[in-house]
């Protein structure tokens, strides 16, 4: 660690920047939509209009949205639905302000993040929008409809400008679907090459078979802790029959695991250990500290179920054999 | 008193409601070891539950409180130390050597029983 | 925005820093267990700052790596400095009986650690938790 400069961001990531969102993106995206300048003209005209008929559009809105039973969750009481008003009063104003720049899409995104959040499903933004254009189009033709072309092209000004905001409301959906889905593989992988098994009431079983490096101890340790929350476990049996090596780092790897799981209240049982492991050990002088350690498998659960209070016998059904009476 | 510490029967309870400071933990141990003393305890359950994080400070706190109560004749016992926070005292080296530890109250007073029981019978092994 | 910043100058700051960070680890979609591990490390670095240097600050800043994001913490101070970086980073735990500096621990609890430091110019360390 050399005393050299630090590389360090210079400054908060926006959520544009976290979507690679930038001036390059947004252009283009104007641009194939068409939005010109012209089109900024025509909002900042229609501004006036829409912020009169802003409230009307508003509670047309919200009428048809309460009757449907899935949107009424959205809106537990009067409060929030009057928050809510407010907020969209907002919005549907800014979309005639003028400075469609980066800022006006960090406040878009930040918005659709907020949904996606909540829940709202795709389909019902989708909806939302289409009954506000709807909307707001009646209110339009009603002012302009003596002049149809103007009408016809303010009208289209603002569907543009509302298609870039479905656009970047979409993206924040598909960016948080897409780190939900590698967050939740990784997890997946984690608990496929750790598995905890339940055992007896109390007892859990984590085989750990292959190499174990530092991550994958890592993953085993987490694993194997949430599951003694979840199954209230007092003993673990840890087995080590397939561990390829164990040298001083798999050794201290284990040490730990064994130590957290003492923390959460629950003893330990190491079984698997081969007597060229345990010559091993000895000659690298690792020492696993208190923990019970034994040959096999069969003994490991055994003496777990000793120390859980078990005993276990075995109804032979023609006469002993050598395991007829385990007790 | 930001910890509550309650009594029951020989034993004293302390809940941990939120995250504490060093000031916070400074306190409990005082707080804890003079309620040992009026009470003439025999056990102290120091319950973790809900604390977020343990780092070297609350460790070491935690680990002369034991020492202390049990100069002082009484079984320390943590209990409900999360998988998050135990993982991190592992990664971070931190020993609560020689305190009992178990996953809910009824376990703990269980073990303070216990102990209880194998000091009034002579036997000191734990 | 701003990066987030929190002076770092009693024990009630190092609890500030550790809320802070949690709050800022949740908006940039750290999970929980790591969310643990982050505030711990603010933890051990705050107070090291308290107690070495007397005071500093500590700087959030999100980032993004190959389409991951995550939360780096940029502790400074102007204290006394470490003259061996190497040896103070070294895994004491097993002996000091975690009295440590703090240091390593942290390293080892976060995914990146960089630290720069000289003898009485203060120390900076910068050290980051991704998502996943």
């Amino acid at each position: 660690m050399s005393q050299s400069r630090m590389q360090l961001p210079e400054k908060f990531l926006t959520v544009a920047e976290m979507m690679n969102i930038g001036d390059q993106e947004l252009a283009r995206r104007k641009e194939f939509l068409e939005f010109r300048p012209e089109d900024e003209e025509r909002l900042h005209k229609l501004a006036p209009l829409s912020e009169s008929y802003a409230e009307a559009v508003i509670e047309a809105f919200y009428t048809h949205l309460l009757k449907f039973e899935e949107m009424k969750v959205f809106f537990p009481d009067n409060a929030t639905l009057e928050r809510v008003k407010a907020k969209q009063k907002q919005y549907f104003i800014r979309l005639t302000k003028g400075n469609y720049n980066l800022d006006y899409v960090e406040e878009r995104l930040k918005i659709g993040t907020i949904h996606e959040q909540i829940d709202l499903p795709v389909k019902s933004y989708l909806g939302m929008y289409c009954f506000y254009l709807r909307e707001a189009w009646k209110h339009i033709f009603e002012a302009g409809k003596k002049e149809p072309d103007e009408v016809m092209d303010t009208f289209f000004s603002l569907m543009k400008l509302v298609f870039l905001d479905i656009s970047l409301t979409i993206d924040t959906y598909i960016d948080s679907r897409e780190r939900t889905i590698k967050s939740l593989q990784q997890e997946a992988i984690r608990e496929l090459s750790t598995p905890v098994l339940p055992f007896r009431e109390g007892m859990l079983l984590l085989p750990i078979i292959g190499q174990i490096d530092s991550q994958r101890a890592r993953q085993l340790t987490e694993h194997l802790l949430e599951s003694i929350r979840i199954n209230r476990a007092k003993v673990i049996v840890i087995d080590i029959t397939g561990v390829a090596t164990v040298d001083s780092r798999v050794a201290n790897h284990l040490v730990q695991t064994v130590e957290a799981a003492r923390l959460m209240g629950a003893e330990v049982v190491i079984s698997g250990i081969s007597p060229e492991i345990a010559l091993t050990m000895v000659t690298l002088g690792i020492d696993l500290g208190p923990v019970h350690t034994v040959g096999d498998l069969q003994d490991g659960i055994e003496h777990a179920e000793q120390l859980l209070g078990y005993r276990v016998k075995k109804f032979a059904e023609t006469g002993k054999t050598d395991k007829g009476d385990r007790v | 008193m930001k910890v509550p510490i309650l009594k029951q029967g020989n034993f004293l309870i302390a809940s941990i409601q939120g995250a504490l400071t060093d000031t916070d933990l400074t306190s409990l141990q005082e707080n804890l070891v003079c309620s040992v003393r009026d009470n003439r305890s025999k056990g102290v359950i120091i319950d973790v539950t809900v604390l977020d994080v343990m780092d070297s400070f609350a460790a070491r706190t935690l680990r002369s409180i034991s020492i202390m109560t049990r100069l002082m004749g009484a079984n320390l016992v943590i209990v409900g130390i999360q998988p998050d926070v135990a993982f991190t005292m592992v990664q971070l080296g931190l020993k609560l050597d020689g305190t009992m530890t178990s996953l809910d109250l009824e376990d703990g007073i269980a073990m303070l029983k216990a102990a209880d029981q194998n000091q009034e019978r002579g036997d000191y092994g734990r | 925005m701003d990066a987030e910043r929190i002076i770092i100058i009693s024990d009630a700051s190092v609890m500030t820093a550790r809320q802070k960070g949690r709050e800022l680890g949740v908006s940039v979609g750290i999970a929980g267990s790591s969310l643990t591990l982050m505030a711990t490390a603010i933890s051990e670095i705050a107070r090291n700052i308290v107690q070495y240097a007397g005071q500093g600050e500590i700087e959030f800043r999100s980032v993004v790596r190959g389409g991951k994001r995550g939360l780096m913490i940029i502790a400074r101070d102007s204290g006394p400095g470490i003259a061996d970086i190497s040896q103070a980073m070294q895994d004491g735990f097993s002996t000091s009986r975690g009295m440590g500096l703090g240091l390593p621990g942290a390293r080892r609890l976060m995914d990146d650690f960089e630290i720069v430091s000289e003898p009485g110019k203060g120390t900076t360390v910068s050290m980051t938790k991704w998502e996943f």
